[in-house]
């Protein structure tokens, strides 16, 4: 063992380091398929004091380190190449929960779905709902900004942080407070370094405890599934819904690759297998009024040319419709071993004829896409089952996503809603932004990483920040040689 | 008073350039949109004021897709104006009145009464361009509604006041406008406080609930505090419903459970925000290590708003 291992092994007990390079290959991935990198070390603190004191200790070995949560990110944003990997997991106590205040407060390593069922007694939930939520943790939540289908409405997870203790690379620890910022009389008192932090990556530092807002759960929720018979059909109808002035609680897309390998898996939900697409809608909130509501959703559907729309008729058939939606991705696993989730966002408006350009893109380049995304945020999910071991496909689906990434920046849209620049989108970041935006965002990093220590190399090419620009090659990547 | 000289930048790359040459002539610039409300309590020892007027008007307004661009020296009014006519509005209609700009409403992060239910700038603003202190024109965020591509500098500088740059353009999300849109005022007997507050955070959320005197100034101190002594300004509300007719017809009913109520016309909010516009007085900045840092790799000289948020030099 290195002296960092052992030193990291007197915080946490010597079972909470991982330093044999076998026992280090569970860390190679996220969910990203494709990139593979293994950590050096890895270290698992179980209370807050020995997370502080592992950053710490990094810090004072000058050493690098990645923080992860449960590892499901879709961008390589949590892989750490060769260098210390900073495991969150064991700190999933709930520390404080306040039903009449509705808020909660957690460590980092507390999995999304359990703080809402923690919540679900008091008629409270967590809103913010990835697809991944039963594995997610709250601080990868925080570090991605996560959203998830009912973040339509209610907003992304920057939308519910209320405050958050943070360990800054250096050790430093702080308090991020939203309430500095969101005084409603208009005296702010704060720079929002809340909202700053939230989405960072990882790259600005580890959340020690964070306080979010908890949701009541609405009066009633009606859930509607409607089939069309045309991609660009189901996209209209996404269009009249919002135009409408009717803000659903989700309203997702699925296609007909996706609906196929729903339907025939075991999360199997009941989509008819003929239709191009289905729109699965949901509207919540008070009983009253709410019916009127889904009738308008169902009018306008049925204007724009669904087959049919069909209304769950309790929990239970809601729950299932919805768990096909959620269990899409794995039931990709059927067509091919290896799935690229993608993630980009663009004008709602423009979404039927980005679609065709898509399933074009896909044709050219002989991939299967797969669409299942957030249409009422313009936030495609372009998907691609694929087998990651063939190289000449592997070429093939990296091509079709560079057009896809170009495609949506050249509509006015982002190369990401949700999921993170990471590794994976950091050569679209150029394309994206200016030389002075990105440096702008270095100066970000710097104020609270100035050595960038945490996360390196991910988000925003090193290339593109000024001042770091002479320093990069003074410095090495890794500062840990562990015998293997 | 002697005029301050003044620079009219007509685009953000002029602005860049002036900027630039103010921090190299070691002059400050004490930034102003309308020039009603940027004011922090504390004093800016400006050479120059640098004024967002020119940098005025929408630049693209797509309706379907809920989502507006605008210089930041766009009135409030102009921005009402033209959302109104599609059947939507940004709600960010800040207290005080319609003639402040959206930058300084950004700038500041001033809410309004619908913040709560709506949103406030850090949550409807969805990307915006701005010149910061070494002249950088930063474009952060985007036009789209939903984005985590790079760090957030958007949330970095909504409400900063100016002391990281200077925004010249802002991308905003709307939102439609209800259907059906009512206001009340609603006197609930005094100490039924509790009863109005449990109503607005139920299943009627109102899309605002404003606690006023007789006259519609404040009932309660501007620093939240409410006179909890003196149990006569618990009494009055102005309420604003908004959804389809059958949802409001329900929330009207539970309000009227609670107190009396009587109609109010739409423009009692004009009126409410006026009298409820912010005071001039000093910010407790909180000029923490982070904080300082941020100031110093933005604005290492300090050209913009030196001294308006109480720093030290």
């Amino acid at each position: 063992m290195t002296s960092l291992a052992a030193e990291l092994g007197r915080i946490v007990g010597d079972a909470h380091v991982i330093a044999r390079a076998t026992q280090l290959l569970v860390y190679r991935s996220d969910a990203l398929p494709g990139l593979q990198r293994a950590p050096a070390l890895a270290v698992f603190p179980g209370t807050r004091d020995e997370l502080i004191a592992v950053v710490r200790a990094l810090a004072a070995a000058d050493a690098p380190f990645v923080a992860r949560g449960a590892g499901t990110g879709l961008s390589g944003g949590a892989l750490a190449d060769e260098i210390t990997l900073l495991g969150l997991h064991r700190l999933k106590r709930i520390i404080a929960f306040d039903p009449i205040g509705r808020t909660a407060t957690v460590e980092p390593g507390v999995v999304n779905a359990t703080l809402t069922r923690a919540a679900a007694p008091h008629g409270l939930h967590y809103a913010p709902d990835p697809s991944s939520q039963t594995a997610c943790t709250i601080g990868g939540n925080i570090a991605e900004n996560a959203g998830g289908p009912h973040c339509l409405k209610y907003g992304v997870t920057l939308d519910h942080a209320l405050c958050a203790t943070v360990v800054l690379p250096s050790g430093e620890v702080v308090t991020l407070d939203r309430g500095d910022v969101d005084r409603d009389d208009g005296t702010g008192a704060g720079y929002d370094l809340l909202g700053a932090f939230i989405g960072s990556e990882g790259c600005f530092g580890v959340v020690v405890d964070v306080t979010v807002r908890l949701t009541p759960d609405p009066e009633r929720v009606i859930t509607l599934l409607a089939d069309f018979m045309r991609v660009r059909d189901a996209a209209d109808a996404t269009s009249r819904i919002i135009a409408a002035g009717i803000l659903p609680a989700a309203l997702e897309l699925m296609d007909q690759p996706t609906i196929e390998a729903v339907e025939s898996s075991v999360y199997a939900a009941g989509y008819p297998r003929d239709a191009a697409a289905v729109l699965l809608i949901e509207v919540d909130g008070a009983a009253a009024g709410l019916e009127d509501d889904a009738r308008a959703v169902e009018r306008l559907c049925r204007e724009a040319g669904a087959r049919g729309v069909r209304v769950a008729h309790d929990a239970a058939e809601r729950a299932r419709l919805w768990q096909g939606r959620k269990k899409a991705f794995g039931a990709m696993g059927r067509v091919a071993p290896h799935l690229v989730v993608q993630d980009a966002v663009v004008p709602r408006s423009r979404l039927a004829e980005l679609l065709d350009e898509i399933a074009a893109i896909g044709e050219r380049h002989g991939v299967r896409i797969c669409n299942v995304f957030h249409a009422g945020d313009g936030n495609l999910h372009p998907n691609i089952p694929y087998d990651a071991h063939d190289a000449t496909e592997s070429a093939r689906v990296h091509a079709a996503m560079q057009e896809i990434m170009t495609l949506c920046i050249a509509a006015g849209g982002t190369i990401t809603g949700e999921h993170g620049v990471g590794l994976d989108k950091l050569p679209y970041m150029e394309q994206l932004f200016t030389p002075d935006t990105l440096d702008a965002m270095c100066s970000l990093r710097a104020v609270f990483d100035p050595d960038r220590r945490a996360n390196p190399g991910k988000v925003v090419p090193v290339r593109a920040c000024r001042e770091w620009h002479g320093a990069v090659a003074a410095r090495p990547t890794a500062h840990v040689a562990v015998a293997r | 008073m002697i005029t301050m000289p003044r620079y009219d930048p007509k685009t953000a790359v002029e602005a860049a350039v002036m900027v630039r040459e103010a921090a190299s002539a070691g002059c400050v610039l004490r930034l102003v949109g309308a020039g009603t409300w940027l004011t922090a309590g504390h004093s800016v020892q400006a050479d120059t004021e640098l004024s967002t007027e020119q940098l005025a008007g929408i630049t693209q307004y797509r309706p379907e897709d809920l989502t507006l661009s605008a210089g930041a020296g766009t009135t409030i009014a102009e921005l009402d104006e033209a959302t109104r006519a599609h059947g939507q509005w940004c709600p960010l209609l800040p207290w005080g009145d319609d003639r402040g700009t959206i930058g300084a409403t950004i700038a500041t992060a001033t809410t309004g009464p619908f913040a709560e239910r709506l949103g406030r700038p850090r949550n409807l603003v969805l990307g915006l361009e701005c010149v910061d202190g070494t002249g950088r024109i930063v474009a952060a965020g985007g036009r789209v509604v939903k984005n985590v591509a790079g760090f957030d500098l958007t949330r970095a500088i909504t409400g900063s006041w100016g002391t990281l740059g200077l925004i010249t353009h802002v991308h905003l999300r709307l939102r439609a406008r209800p259907v059906v849109d009512e206001s009340w005022t609603v006197e609930v007997p005094s100490g039924a406080r509790a009863v109005i507050e449990t109503f607005a955070r139920g299943p009627f959320a109102p899309l605002a609930c404003v606690n006023v005197a007789a006259d519609l100034s404040p009932a309660s101190s501007p620093d939240g505090g409410g006179h909890d002594d003196d149990s006569q300004d618990d009494r009055l509300w102005i309420v604003r419903l908004g959804g389809n007719e059958a949802h409001v017809a329900a929330a009207r009913a539970a309000l009227r459970a609670i107190g009396t109520i009587r109609p109010s016309a739409p423009t009692v909010w004009d009126e409410v925000r006026r009298t409820h516009a912010p005071t001039a007085r000093a910010l407790r900045w909180r000029w923490d290590a982070l904080s300082l840092r941020l100031r110093a790799r933005f604005d290492p000289a300090q050209v913009l708003n030196r001294g308006l948020l109480g720093e030290v030099a």
